[in-house]
């Protein structure tokens, strides 16, 4: 019974850290060794009285259900690692309670949502992690702060409307909530007329949250403009939890033909947007875009080890976009601006360690082949299968490439020693699993499913990836050609989460 | 008029809310329209009231008794609460926005935000060029 108590001890902390102000940072420890508890459990070999419990004891039909399988076990794993990492980050600065209390609602709900086996229980803590980012991406009061949150929260509540519509259409039909229920009647009657409506509803409303295009428009303004803290926690942590939904939705309904194509558009529309993008946090943003197309084309991919590949991938990209922003965060503060440009200019005055943070992010997301990024995408190439696949994670690839190595004159010297950053050691915590990948994916997946990584044949093709990246650069850099800033409009935005709930509908419907 | 229930007047509804939130420029009327949109999902969500071989939940009651669903009821008592919330806290924003810009309209927000980025990032570099004339004897 001590499952649901876990995401419920984030609240009572929270609520303690505004009740004793003096206590907020003790409250983020006693978060995180619960937490640790918490995953200790899930790895231990006694965790099979974890793996399903209703909570008070209800029935399946009404009550809901919590499970802590491999799934959770691992964005548990994340969620840990990054709240670690961005509580050792806030440490030395001045953290009001408020602050404190939003952060513990965040980490609260993303681990209710990592346990949660229901679909309106998802629902819920899926409008709950909205309105909490929605509070911490303008927490500063800055006005393009306001503005940023105020489209993501209409954007994302129009999706969680939809949403809404799609458990609606569900429960109509199945006369039960619950994941298994409704993926026992799916099996009993495959092609019923209410599958396509339910499960395009359901897509399109969890895709606004899960960073997909052309649903999720309003994520480069709000991730660029929260605080560093904050970015890193929504787009290493948050956007996964659209992931975990469409997960489980994907066993659920047949999605393979739609994940395809939206990770095709996802993934070469968010790293275009990312090559001409010139400020760091923008095109962090953007990248989180392009990063999920790996995700998706490897949820299409119905093998178990494409279904491995998405959870490495998943989080190794928690651990470098985090790492990312969390430096990004340190240079702005180094030099005022994150314009790139700009940040090359001054690279004396950001500090050292900043500069290698920044450094072991880009190797890592560009996917150099010692790094997390090119060890966890190693498994997603050699599972994609088809030509299209294939060559839709080659695009990503060269694009983030490609966008990345505008940073490269921001890591030359002169190398001396300017201030000292005071956050490094959330650094060190972050670029662990960056450099030791390998025994980690061992340890989580099995020996057979770091094979493709020690592939030399993957690893040339990762390096002429690169290289071809390093071409795109050099030509992209002459043209001025740059993609339309104004589809991220609010306007535009709503009208492409209708268009692309109406195309998602006809693939499942006619397809 | 029987095709006139829930369901279909969710369905109005809900276009009817989309299409403002979209054509409509002022900020409190699409958060009217939001509201529309959201409450066209409760509507939806509550008109699945009765289906065949219903099982009352929980008190045990004659099979003749005709029984409507209470699961939705009491789903829709948690979405009304948290799309209270939603309009509450956006509205909140909205008066910050009107606070400094003294209107509500889309466009003439978004001008006024991108115009205070872009004069923030013109504003940076000149503070630092000193610093960066400073280094160039270096190089």
């Amino acid at each position: 019974m001590i499952l649901p108590l876990l995401p419920l001890s984030h609240v009572f902390l929270g609520l303690t850290a505004i009740a004793w102000k003096a206590s907020a940072r003790a409250t983020l420890i006693a978060a995180l060794i619960i937490d640790i508890s918490l995953l200790a459990m899930a790895f231990s070999p006694a965790a099979h009285w974890l793996s399903g419990l209703s909570v008070g004891g209800w029935v399946d039909v009404i009550g809901i259900r919590l499970t802590l399988d491999l799934l959770a076990r691992d964005f548990l794993l994340l969620t840990v690692l990054l709240e670690l990492a961005v509580v050792v980050y806030i440490w030395r600065q001045h953290v009001r309670p408020m602050f404190v209390i939003l952060l513990q609602f965040l980490v609260g709900s993303v681990i209710a949502l990592i346990l949660s086996q229901d679909l309106f229980n998802i629902y819920v803590i899926l409008e709950l992690l909205t309105l909490v980012s929605f509070l911490l991406v303008a927490y500063d009061r800055r006005t393009f702060q306001i503005w940023a949150s105020l489209k993501y929260l209409i954007l994302a509540s129009l999706g969680m409307s939809i949403f809404l519509l799609g458990v609606a259409v569900v429960y109509a039909n199945v006369g039960s909530l619950g994941l298994a229920a409704i993926g026992q009647t799916v099996i009993a009657d495959p092609h019923a007329e209410w599958i396509p409506l339910a499960a395009a509803l359901l897509v399109a409303g969890v895709s606004v949250k899960a960073g997909i295009l052309t649903f999720s428009l309003w994520l480069p303004d709000a991730h660029s403009t929260a605080p560093a803290a904050i970015s890193a926690l929504l787009s290493g942590l948050v956007i996964k939890m659209g992931v975990v939904v469409l997960i489980r939705l994907a066993a659920i309904f047949p999605l393979g033909l739609v994940l395809q194509i939206l990770g095709g558009i996802t993934g070469i529309g968010g790293a275009i947007y990312a090559m001409s993008s010139r400020d760091l946090k923008r095109m962090l943003a953007f990248h989180t875009l392009s990063q999920m197309g790996y995700l998706l084309i490897g949820m299409s991919t119905a093998t178990h080890n494409a279904a491995n590949g998405v959870l490495a991938y998943a989080l190794a990209h928690g651990s470098f976009k985090a790492l990312l922003f969390l430096a990004a965060g340190t240079a702005f503060d180094a030099v005022g601006s994150t314009n790139i440009a700009h940040m090359i200019h001054t690279r004396h005055l950001i500090p050292l360690r900043t500069r290698a943070a920044l450094l072991l992010g880009t190797l890592a997301i560009v996917g150099l082949p010692p790094f997390d990024g090119y060890i966890a995408k190693a498994p997603l190439l050699a599972a994609a299968h088809g030509w299209a696949n294939q060559a839709i994670l080659v695009l990503i690839g060269i694009g983030t490439a490609a966008s990345f190595l505008k940073l490269l004159p921001l890591f030359k010297g002169p190398y001396r020693r300017v201030g000292n950053d005071p956050a490094w050691q959330s650094y060190v915590i972050l670029a662990l699993p960056i450099l030791l990948f390998l025994p980690i994916e061992r340890a989580l997946f099995g020996a057979a499913f770091v094979l493709p990584a020690m592939n030399w044949v993957i690893a040339m093709e990762s390096l002429a990836v690169l290289g071809v990246g390093w071409l795109v650069f050099r030509i992209h850099r002459r043209t001025e050609a740059r993609p339309p800033e104004g589809l991220l409009r609010l306007e535009t935005a709503t009208a492409a989460i209708l268009l692309g709930f109406a195309a998602v509908y006809a693939l499942l419907k006619f397809a | 008029m029987g095709w006139l229930n829930g369901t279909t007047i969710a369905m109005i509804l809900f276009a009817i809310g989309t299409t403002a939130l979209i054509v409509r420029r002022d900020l409190v009327i699409k958060l009217l329209a939001l509201g529309l949109i959201n409450s066209s999902g409760i509507l939806f969500l509550i008109s699945i009231r009765f289906r065949p071989q219903m099982v009352a939940p929980i008190l045990p009651v004659p099979a003749w008794v005709p029984i409507a669903d209470p699961l939705p009821q009491a789903l829709v008592l948690s979405a009304i609460v948290i799309n209270f919330a939603i309009l509450a806290l956006s509205l909140v924003f909205v008066m910050l926005l009107v606070e400094r810009y003294h209107t509500t309209d889309c466009e003439r927000i978004e001008h006024a935000v991108d115009t205070e980025k872009a004069a923030q990032e013109s504003q940076a570099p000149e503070g630092d060029s000193q610093a960066s004339d400073a280094e160039r004897p270096h190089r």
